[in-house]
């Protein structure tokens, strides 16, 4: 008896002990390497050396002297009391590597996170939520067309030079970094941090830049519209060329001149006809389209090419200008995050001077102004993006069929790092048209322009020093990718816009659909330069861009369709028909239109709804609401300010009138709208090519049969906009409540800056907000518009080498949160006010100096 | 009441010897010390001197990146409860204040040297996804130095049981 009960004792002895060092080594082990998705708390959150150390960072920098390794001379930099740095250097080295530094000083995680997420390395920080866009990008090859731009770079031209200081400028502050230990509260946090920089990792933020303004899944969208409706109903629908009036910037006349090769490919005689495809689309195809769109769903937002963002830019001259100089406009829509897209910065050298918004990760300024230029982008919006069903055979595995003979696809590994997870193996096959991105239903490959190396960084450096129209224009003739339209306007009251890059022309086939990739259907060569879309000093005075088809319809080559993603051309319009009758215009008068919200379909199709409402053969009289919310219309001038009954009343019209007439037919043929809502669903939010054939057939064809819902009785576009605007009221009714007089927009629609961290606390908004994604002043998306004008700026040129600039961004120019340069122009942005740029020689005094000097 | 009654009959006072084993000596009860007598041995300024000391320690080496001393302090603490004869409360409480004051004061140090304490503790909350109050995010860090203090008071106190006091 007495030895069991000693031994017992002994045990819940050893238990007492064993028990809290259980507990302890737990605790311990989870806190010091986490846990799945716990990271490491313990380093994370020591109060000496973890993510309180950003706190040192959120404070605005001091004046003084900061040793830079690399440096040659040293630069001076100062800061304005909104944390705008102007540059002075001895040499272009010098002010990029000082250019390197200050990114990674105030936007060391965005840069990071933008790597990560074109080198299929997010995960390694957020887990494997974020494996899905690794496969994805991987699959594309970012890297892979990063790695061959770096390695078909010659390592002494301008170019090279740029990214190997720039990439020193980062690593000096890299490596101040880490010796200090004083992190951004991110990597802190999650226990992960950067590597060091390379040219590599810069060229793959341009991939990023690229894939948001140039890949499509559109190709797909169509084979599953195609699919499902019909082909007739789908190129009705989704036609190539736009029903309504447009207004291009390059009216014609046009010149077929023949085709380009692409550079390293040999050109390609045949042509493609326009015939529309006779056959629908194989199930097989719309299998492998559906898991296509899948794969890119998984993309964090904004990764993807649709047609929510898209931007302004405009330039006048001659008797439109006060002092018959030029003027320049430019607000590119991009998604708007805190941090923004964009770090303002003047930079001056010797040679070089130029003041705009940068892009963290990226030497030398992409929108801006130099002494003389000053220059816009938008997107083309042309399609650059092509697919291909490749011929596989299960007897020649490893192979597809392609120009009469077996073909052994290039095989690329790769091992993607997931934290808090085991990595995992991913291998793409690579045929001759691109990456091979789905085997199911059939192995699909995609040919997209972004995969071909594309000397971006040289051609932008050489528009930064171009002088006049001439050098402007042959810097861009190298620039294939993303295509943009370029606007410009210089000191000697030049105006003019080029749509650069590569539009590529297939042999035969119809590219807006999966094409065969056997090779009857390859791409035969692009638009040659001189014939790409392109206007100088126009006749008109004015020329202005906002993502409408850029030519007419005389144009002899095919540059995508209207869902592939041409704006309407509200927006153009608009800007045309504000500023083409003006005279002797000042900064105020294009501010004026950067921030119109003026909705120039509404301007077009009220008048019409009013006449089917004030009609009595177009259905029941209307209720007590439906009057009162009429009454709101009758007077309206289609203005979308956030306190605007009518505007609201408009909005959810359009809406709900939209649905009305396609809803049934998509419910018939069962589009599958889960695959792709961007791409897929009936809405004025996620696609424009609904919105202009509706538009063209209200106006212009109110007897449409589309109108006549499947197995209904036929209806007419009154009919059916009598019956929309019933729907709506009682919509509003429901939502809003109280009498009609009493709604307004910015109750319905809303503004948010999202924090790229995705730490809902750290954006800004969700704010009441005019505008929607036809006014100037965009606002894509609702309920809540997370894209919009991510910069305005506005240079007028006053004399040779002189000029007034402002611009304004919605954020700051530092990217932690508790700094107070986080988020301080949105106040400005949001009241459309401005701020001066700094002046392009890097003399604008500030309130903060640094001097950066040689190490040693 | 039934005891009184075998007063005086047979057998009465042989009924334990022949019934059951013989019972076991029973632990001679605990002196009872009145609570104005101190539990613990030396000066209570001695004692308080050292947890100062010890918040410093922790403070020192937080900025170092030693974020596990808070663990060997509630070790320490463990032990010095055995040597001191703390009562558990006492220690409880202690290696609480200590912890916390440990790392409050480098927070603090930090907050007036940059001024960005509030607002980097808002941010630390958010990105870790609770609520984005600068409280919880200063009460989070603080709550991993005292949830590590204590583990270490546990551990401590088991490999070192408390004595009983002498007699």
């Amino acid at each position: 008896m007495t030895l069991p009960r000693r031994g017992a004792r002994l045990a819940w002895r050893v238990i007492r002990v064993l028990i809290p060092l259980l507990v302890s080594a737990v605790l311990l082990g989870v806190l010091a390497f986490g846990y799945g998705p716990v990271p490491p708390l313990g380093p994370a959150l020591d109060p000496g050396r973890g993510v309180w150390t950003s706190a040192s960072d959120a404070a605005p920098p001091r004046s003084g002297t900061l040793a830079l390794p690399g440096l040659d001379h040293p630069v001076q930099v100062s800061f304005s009391s909104h944390g705008v740095p102007s540059v002075r250097a001895a040499s272009e080295h010098d002010v990029f590597l000082a250019l390197g530094y200050l990114h990674a000083r105030f936007r060391l995680a965005e840069m990071d996170l933008e790597r990560r997420l074109g080198e299929g390395r997010l995960a390694q920080l957020a887990g494997p939520s974020a494996l899905g866009s690794d496969r994805f990008e991987l699959r594309l090859g970012l890297l892979r067309t990063a790695q061959q731009e770096w390695a078909q770079m010659p390592k002494s031209s301008p170019a090279a030079l740029a990214l190997i200081a720039y990439s020193r400028g980062v690593n000096d502050y890299l490596a101040q970094t880490r010796r200090d230990r004083q992190w951004p509260a991110l990597f802190s946090l999650a226990g992960v941090y950067p590597a060091n920089w390379t040219p590599v990792d810069s060229l793959v933020i341009q991939g990023d830049l690229t894939q948001d303004l140039d890949f499509t899944s559109t190709p797909l969208d169509y084979a599953l519209l195609d699919r499902t409706l019909g082909t007739a109903r789908t190129m009705a629908w989704f036609p190539i060329l736009p029903p309504n009036q447009q207004h291009p910037y390059d009216p014609g006349p046009y010149r077929r001149a023949g085709l380009a090769p692409i550079a390293g490919q040999a050109a390609q005689t045949a042509t493609r006809t326009h015939a529309a495809a006779a056959q629908r689309i194989p199930q097989t195809e719309a299998t492998a389209a559906a898991a296509l769109l899948q794969q890119v769903d998984a993309l964090p937002a904004g990764q993807l090419h649709t047609s929510g963002p898209d931007s302004n830019a405009w330039a006048a001259n001659g008797p439109l200008v006060a002092g018959h100089r030029a003027m320049l406009a430019g607000d590119p829509h991009l998604p708007q995050t805190l941090p923004s897209v964009w770090y303002q910065v003047a930079l001056a050298a010797p040679g070089y001077a130029v003041s705009g918004v940068s892009v963290p990760g990226l030497p030398g300024v992409l929108l801006g102004h130099n002494q003389h230029i000053a220059w816009s982008l938008t997107d083309t919006q042309n399609q650059a993006t092509l697919f291909y069903t490749e011929q596989t055979s299960k007897s020649h595995p490893g192979q597809y069929f392609w120009d009469g003979a077996w073909r052994r696809m290039r095989v690329v590994r790769y091992t993607i790092p997931v934290r808090g997870g085991s990595a995992v193996k991913l291998t793409v096959d690579i045929t001759v048209h691109g990456p091979v991105m789905t085997r199911a239903g059939q192995t699909t490959a995609v040919d997209w322009m972004g995969a071909i190396p594309s000397p971006d960084l040289a051609v932008l450096l050489r528009v930064n020093q171009a002088s006049d129209w001439a050098q402007f224009r042959a810097a861009l003739a190298d620039w294939h990718a993303p295509t943009q339209n370029f606007v410009y306007a210089d000191d000697r009251g030049n105006i003019g816009a080029i749509s650069a890059g590569y539009y590529p022309i297939v042999r035969h086939g119809d590219p807006w659909l999966p094409m065969p990739g056997t090779g009857a259907d390859d791409v035969a060569g692009v638009i040659p330069y001189s014939a790409v879309p392109q206007v100088y000093d126009p006749p008109g005075h004015l020329v202005a861009t906002a993502n409408q088809r850029p030519v007419g319809a005389s144009y002899p080559y095919y540059i995508g369709t209207t869902a592939d993603f041409f704006d309407p051309g509200y927006r153009a319009g608009q800007i045309y028909a504000s500023l083409q009758h003006q005279r002797g215009m000042s900064a105020a008068s294009f501010a004026a239109v950067q921030g119109s919200v003026t909705d120039p379909l509404a301007l077009r199709i009220v008048p019409k709804l009013l006449a089917a409402l004030h009609s009595p053969n177009h259905g029941a009289k209307l209720t007590v609401p439906e009057q009162q919310a009429m009454h709101v219309l009758n007077a309206w001038t289609g203005s979308m300010s956030a306190g605007s009954a009518a505007a609201a009343v408009w909005w959810t019209f359009w809406t709900d009138y939209l649905d009305a007439v396609f809803q049934p037919w998509w419910n018939r043929a069962a589009v599958p709208v889960h695959k792709d809502r961007t791409g897929l669903e009936v809405s004025p939010v996620y696609q424009f090519s609904l919105d202009e054939v509706l538009e063209h057939w209200t106006l212009s064809d109110p007897h449409n049969a589309t109108f006549t819902a499947p197995g209904g009785h036929r209806r007419t576009a009154p009919e059916v906009m009598r019956a929309a605007f019933g729907t709506a009221v009682a919509h509003l009714a429901r939502t809003l409540g109280g009498a009609p007089a009493s709604w307004s927009w910015g109750r319905l629609h809303s503004r948010e800056f999202p924090s790229l961290t995705q730490a809902a606390a750290l954006g800004y908004g969700p704010r009441g907000s005019g505008g929607d994604s036809w006014t100037v002043d965009a606002a894509y998306g609702y309920p809540v518009s997370r894209s919009g004008p991510s910069w305005r700026m506005i240079v007028q040129w006053t004399g040779r080498g002189r000029y007034a600039a402002e611009g304004i961004y919605p954020g700051g120019q530092s990217e932690n949160p508790a700094a107070p340069w986080y988020e301080d122009q949105v106040a400005d942005w949001w009241n459309l006010r401005y701020l001066p740029m700094p002046s392009a020689a890097g003399t604008t005094p500030g309130v903060i100096r640094w001097k950066l000097v040689p190490n040693g | 009441m039934a005891e009184l009654r075998r007063l005086g009959k047979r057998g009465a006072y042989r009924l334990g010897q022949l019934g059951s084993p013989p019972a076991t000596p029973r632990k001679p009860p605990s002196p009872h010390y009145p609570s104005w007598v101190p539990s613990h041995r030396g000066p209570v300024s001695l004692w308080l001197l050292g947890c100062l000391i010890t918040v410093a320690v922790l403070a020192a080496t937080a900025g170092i990146g030693w974020w596990f001393m808070p663990f060997v302090a509630g070790l320490a603490g463990g032990i010095a409860s055995h040597l001191g004869r703390w009562r558990l409360r006492t220690a409880l409480l202690a290696t609480v204040v200590v912890a916390a004051l440990g790392w409050a004061v480098p927070l603090g140090w930090q907050a007036w040297h940059t001024g960005a304490v509030r607002a980097t503790a808002r941010v630390v909350a958010a990105l870790a996804g609770l609520p984005a109050h600068s409280p919880v995010g200063i009460a989070v860090t603080l709550l991993v130095a005292v949830l590590q203090a204590l583990a270490g008071l546990w551990l401590g106190r088991a490999l070192f049981p408390r004595l009983p006091r002498p007699a």
